[in-house]
């Protein structure tokens, strides 16, 4: 449990500016790697020729490979909030991915308690049991041996931190950088 | 029919009849009309082979992402009519056009591990509340945060949420909430209590 660690990878932007950052933590919290991006702003001939696509090859080809490539520690799984980069974070990092979103359920039994729902590679699972539970998706294709490590590793890291408020602390921090207000 | 032609028809059972030979009218002209118009075959070379039409999300949906490279020329050439009107003579120089491959990355640890974690109060969710003394009351929990690990604690009372701080390189990892106590009293100040 002492080497567990995980992986929050947040890509923020809009057609004038993309920017990334990727944060692995321990099962505190505490950072073990933080790595961001510098903001990349498309040129007005870039946004002609890629139109619509270019959030996407952007976020998937520029943003996510670096950030994944500059990384030191890899974690054991990587959350992220993005639909856009769950499939391509999990492909090209082949580290166990979930997309984490807070729920509006009531609490489910007990901690580790893991429910289906009506979307294919939506759960939910109850980290910790104080709180709601979590809206858990995984990429498609995924084993279902994976999504019960992966519940596993969550729920055993609720027990000591907040799994979702680290994304919290990466928007905060691009927020500061691109600002300089905290 | 005059009284003449009526006593012939009678009584000599004829008719004179007269010849004109020469018709006096004049013949009307006739004209071919066919009307043969340039016609210019603008028939184009396309041949529909989807079954509906062509949709660019398709493309943005189905296409994986790669590295696109895009030439273009220095020059341009002016065109009217179809004619080219300006011919530039020495060879079109062309551009490769293409967005960066790899985007410069910074790691930041020192800031990052310098920034709070925030902790909301819970307390709405905790199912089995701590037993407290008579005369004190629970306003708020917040957690899980390990104990010994903790350097600093702050609470941000214009959001109602906890601020904390944790040593760097500390192994314990023994988790507990932490409860904001009242006591119900005058001049009483609320107490932290690790629970």
């Amino acid at each position: 449990m002492a080497n567990n660690t995980l992986g929050y990878m947040i890509i923020d932007g809009s057609e004038i500016m993309i920017r990334g950052a990727a944060l692995v933590t321990d099962t505190k919290g505490f950072p073990l790697d933080f790595t961001r991006t510098d903001p990349l702003r498309p040129d007005q001939l870039a946004r002609i020729l890629y139109g619509e696509s270019f959030g996407k090859y952007a976020k998937e080809k520029l943003i996510l490979e670096s950030l994944i490539d500059a990384v030191e520690t890899d974690p054991q799984v990587w959350i992220c909030s993005d639909h856009d980069i769950l499939s391509p974070l999990r492909e090209k990092s082949r580290i166990k991915t979930v997309l984490l979103e807070e729920s509006p359920h009531v609490p489910l039994d007990a901690a580790g308690h893991i429910e289906t729902t009506a979307d294919p590679g939506v759960f939910l699972i109850q980290a910790n049991a104080n709180g709601a539970p979590m809206r858990a998706e995984f990429p498609s294709g995924v084993r279902p041996d994976e999504i019960q490590q992966t519940a596993a590793l969550l729920t055993e890291a609720a027990a000591t931190m907040d799994i979702l408020e680290p994304f919290t602390r990466l928007e905060k921090a691009l927020n500061f950088l691109a600002t300089g207000v905290r | 029919m005059g009284l003449r032609d009526f006593f012939a028809r009678r009584i000599k059972r004829h008719v004179d009849v007269y010849r004109i030979d020469d018709f006096t009218l004049e013949k009307p002209e006739v004209k071919k009309a066919v009307s043969r118009p340039d016609a210019i075959n603008i028939k184009p070379s396309i041949e529909i082979k989807a079954s509906r039409p062509f949709n660019f999300a398709d493309i943005h949906e189905n296409t994986k992402c790669s590295a696109v490279k895009f030439n273009f020329s220095e020059k341009s050439v002016n065109a009217n009519n179809y004619r080219i009107k300006h011919y530039v003579k020495e060879d079109i120089k062309t551009h490769k056009y293409q967005i960066a491959k790899k985007i410069r990355t910074w790691s930041m640890l020192k800031q990052m591990q310098a920034l709070p974690q925030e902790r909301g109060n819970i307390l709405k969710y905790v199912r089995k509340r701590p037993e407290v003394s008579k005369g004190e009351m629970i306003l708020a929990c917040y957690g899980p945060i390990v104990e010994g690990a903790v350097l600093k604690l702050a609470l941000n009372k214009q959001h109602g949420t906890l601020l904390v701080w944790y040593k760097g390189g500390s192994r314990q990892l023994k988790a507990k909430n932490v409860y904001l106590i009242r006591r119900l009293g005058l001049g009483e100040k609320p107490e932290w209590r690790w629970l």
